[in-house]
């Protein structure tokens, strides 16, 4: 079973990504289970999580947010490629999170980006997947964690 | 102690033996220095003395001289001068002999008698003042006088040459005299000087030796201070010394560093050691607890058990620059010398990896435990109830992820949706109790109580609902495993060959349950209830075959939580039904009939019933309506109260009441059957709810 510091060392790392990058923090609404497919945005980062548990952890935003969020960051470029590397800065930093607080428990993949295109989840079986909601200014992403 | 005992006395050792060294050293100096003193004087004499032992040969000599002189008539003045110089200077000489010490007294007083016989004769011969010559034309003779001082002059020469040999020798006697004791003296000086060589030499040994046992024990107690570092940056524990004013001593384990997250800790005070990781209450139970290890009365195994920092969360760096959270178990022992206790010893070690391992052998233990409730509960149940109750606990969870999934950002969105789920979580308990699936009660209850919990925060957030969903997960993963055990106990009841045979048989389909079941579910409850409460009543349940199955799982949960409040509140202990004239045993009665069109719930007790003013206080106290509101209520919208949220006159939380969610729940689900509900009582005789529900749909109907 997933326990609370863990999952709050994702969300942690997701809305700290925000007050680090953007100087104007997240808020998370209210958590709820996964049932179904899970709901993704534009753009998707993803981290595999193997070693003491295993699963998947990922960053799902629409590209309204990204935008607004680059352009807090001063950045000028909106194009595809862009969006690409912000939702893979973001699986970064909830990887260099859980490495910080984890260490060796947890061997963590590479951050791996989807757009568009529906990605290749490999849910754990037995594994509940927790969606976070991740609210910053009007807009709302997903931070999916489904971990054994 | 002992290092520094031997240590002290080594001190002491060396110096006496310095001071020893400079006493001798003193001593020696100045007896030395009187012997040296004298052996000068002693010199002098004896060159005086020897100059004396020459003055009777030259003064026999200048007498001779003189003679001649006068013999050949020649002239004598310096002659005679240098006589008269002579015996003065042997006066004076004699007379400066005369008052040294230590002189030998026989030789002297015989030179001193000498010398006086030689006054009458010198006397005349150095009192000559005259011309001792007369001269004429043709020659010289001696005068009158002259040939008096010739005479005087020649008795002296002659007493001279008799006594001269005599008096050198008397003198020599003495100047033989001194010169022993000017040896003895020197002899003296040279054993002193030997004596104090010899005695610096040994006490100068003395010293380097207890310097060189000095360097040794101190070597010694380098090396052991070293090994004491070498411990105490090794060792997994934090040890450290607590003094009278209960401060941190100056050396520590380097444990501590990293279980503290600071580096010096010398004079730090208990209190802010554990000032920002510990509560304000165990904080300032822990530090009357070190203020009583200080009495010396205090015995220390008695003290141990009641040492409230056993166990102790804390949150610590993990060396990757984040947080962790340790659990620590801080231990003390007096340390105590003569005068009573000197120090505390404190010792602080890492129990994490016990407790965690403890945590989880407990929840083995516990979930092996209700398992084999939960087994023994599904024995002794209608596999169709449980299957019924699994449902229905599926719904109402999916109903549950279904509020949380509602967008929220405010803390008003937030609030509402906890009222949501306490209504469910209510019934599901309610539900759980009932069928005595007490492993899913108490995970509903632990949710309940983390709902209420967050109920009473001014300002709420995602952060906040974490635990909650986790907890849904945990849950649902236990109905999960419920509902696996309830397949394999009907295959195995069925003797059937596989558990999912019976998967689909109709047994387990949803809403499978009927009136029996739940008439038999309501007995089971009451009985649950009676037991659990010490309470002593009956249940009649009637007419529940008249009931629409569609209506059935509404009217399981109203019965449920109105039996549990009869339970709870409604029906009195033995002893006060007895004082009150009533039967020893309640009545709990259910009436189901149809009605006009529709259909009515009669639920009765004949308990304490309901005292509007005690709601009215209840309510008050729970915050739902102000002391002045509650004082223009009548008696009606008093009652009333009991189907308001949050409402309980209970003051403390049960399994089975205090929530203030059970009539909340009946009204809300007889509302959505469209239907209605009232109340009515008579204090310390009954409690009456009656609910009239409209006709339900044809093909629902049993």
């Amino acid at each position: 079973m997933l326990r609370e510091e863990e999952l709050k060392t994702f969300v942690d790392g997701t809305t700290r990504y925000f007050e680090v990058a953007a100087q104007q923090p997240a808020t998370i609404g209210s958590p709820y289970l996964l049932e179904g497919e899970p709901a993704m945005h534009d753009y998707t980062g993803m981290i595999n999580i193997t070693g003491k548990r295993e699963g998947v952890v990922y960053f799902t935003a629409p590209r309204a947010m990204l935008t607004v969020l680059l352009m807090k960051m001063q950045e000028s470029d909106f194009s595809h490629e862009s969006m690409r590397d912000l939702v893979g800065e973001v699986a970064n930093t909830i990887s260099g999170n859980a490495r910080r607080d984890f260490g060796h428990d947890f061997v963590i993949s590479v951050p791996s980006v989807f757009a568009g295109e529906k990605p290749q989840i490999s849910q754990p079986a037995g594994a509940r997947a927790f969606v976070i909601p991740i609210h910053w200014r009007s807009h709302s992403a997903k931070l999916v964690v489904s971990l054994t | 102690m002992l290092l520094s005992g031997v240590d002290r006395n080594r001190r002491l050792l060396t110096a006496a033996a310095g001071f020893l060294l400079a006493a001798v050293m003193g001593l020696v100096l100045i007896i030395g220095f009187r012997l040296a003193t004298q052996i000068r004087g002693n010199v002098g004499t004896l060159q005086r003395a020897s100059e004396l032992e020459t003055y009777p040969s030259v003064v026999s000599q200048q007498l001779t001289a003189l003679r001649e002189r006068l013999d050949t008539l020649e002239y004598t003045g310096h002659v005679h001068a240098e006589l008269a110089a002579s015996v003065h200077g042997f006066d004076r000489d004699f007379a400066a002999l005369e008052r040294e010490h230590d002189l030998d007294p026989s030789a002297m007083h015989a030179a001193t008698a000498l010398w006086h016989s030689y006054t009458p004769v010198l006397t005349p011969v150095l009192a000559y003042h005259g011309e001792p010559y007369s001269d004429t034309a043709t020659n010289s003779s001696l005068s009158r006088s002259g040939r008096v001082f010739y005479a005087h002059v020649r008795r002296a020469e002659l007493f001279a040459q008799a006594n001269a040999a005599a008096l050198h020798r008397q003198l020599a006697a003495v100047s033989a005299s001194l010169q022993a004791r000017t040896a003895a003296a020197a002899s003296r000086l040279r054993w002193l000087l030997s004596g104090g060589v010899l005695a610096v030499l040994l006490l100068g040994l003395a010293a380097a030796y207890l310097q060189l046992a000095r360097a040794r024990g101190e070597r010694a107690a380098r090396e052991a201070q070293e090994q004491t570092r070498d411990i105490l940056a090794t060792v997994r524990e934090g040890f450290f010394l607590l003094d009278a004013d209960y401060r941190i001593g100056a050396v520590w384990s380097k444990a501590l560093t990293h279980m503290f997250g600071r580096e010096n800790f010398a004079g730090l005070s208990f209190e802010e050691l554990l000032r920002d990781r510990v509560s304000p209450e165990t904080l300032a139970t822990a530090t009357k607890f070190i203020k009583l290890l200080w009495g010396e009365r205090a015995h220390e195994n008695l003290m141990k058990s009641i040492n409230p920092l056993g166990q102790l969360e804390v949150s610590m760096d993990n060396g990757r620059g984040g947080k962790e959270t340790r659990y620590l178990q801080f231990d003390f022992h007096r340390v105590t010398g003569p005068k009573g206790v000197k120090h505390v010893l404190c010792a602080v070690g890492d129990i994490t990896s016990s407790v965690l391992l403890s945590r989880e052998l407990h929840e083995a233990q516990e979930n092996a435990h209700s398992q084999l409730d939960m087994m023994v509960s599904m024995l002794h149940s209608d596999p169709l109830q449980i299957g019924t109750f699994l449902d229905s606990a599926a719904a109402g969870l999916k109903h549950i992820n279904a509020i949380l999934k509602e967008p929220a950002r405010s803390h008003g969105e937030f609030s509402k949706k906890l009222a949501g789920l306490a209504r469910e979580l209510h019934a599901m308990k309610g539900e759980a109790s009932a069928l005595n699936l007490m492993s899913i009660a108490q995970r509903v209850h632990h949710l309940e109580d983390m709902v209420a919990e967050l109920k009473g925060r001014s300002e709420l957030t995602g952060n906040d609902f974490l635990p909650i969903v986790l907890k849904l997960d945990e849950l649902l993963a236990h109905l999960r495993g419920v509902r696996e055990m309830t397949l394999r106990l009907t295959a195995l009841r069925d003797n059937s060959p596989s558990p999912e045979a019976t998967l689909s048989t109709p047994a387990l389909r949803i809403g499978s349950s009927g009136p029996e079941e739940l008439a038999a579910t309501l007995q089971s409850l009451a009985r649950k209830l009676a037991q659990d409460h010490g309470k002593d009543f009956s249940l009649t349940v009637n007419g529940l075959a008249d009931c629409p199955r569609s209506y059935l799982p509404t009217v399981k949960d109203c019965l449920i939580q109105m039996l549990r409040n009869s339970a709870v509140h409604g029906i009195e202990p033995d002893e006060v039904r007895r004082a009150g004239a009533k039967s020893a045993g309640g009545q709990v009665r259910v009436d189901f009939r149809r009605a006009g069109s529709g259909y009515e719930l009669l639920f009765e007790d004949d308990g304490a019933g309901l005292s509007p003013e005690t709601l009215k206080e209840a309510a008050v106290r729970k915050n739902i309506i102000t002391a002045e509101q509650a004082a223009q209520l009548d008696n009606r919208a008093a009652l009333a109260l009991i189907f308001k949220p949050g409402f309980s006159t209970r003051a403390e939380v049960s399994m089975d009441a205090g929530r203030g969610t059970g009539m909340d729940v009946v009204a809300k689900a007889v509302y959505g059957l469209g239907g209605k509900i009232g109340v009515s009582t008579n204090p310390g005789r009954f409690t009456r709810f009656k609910i009239a529900l409209p006709a339900a749909s044809e093909s629902a109907v049993a």
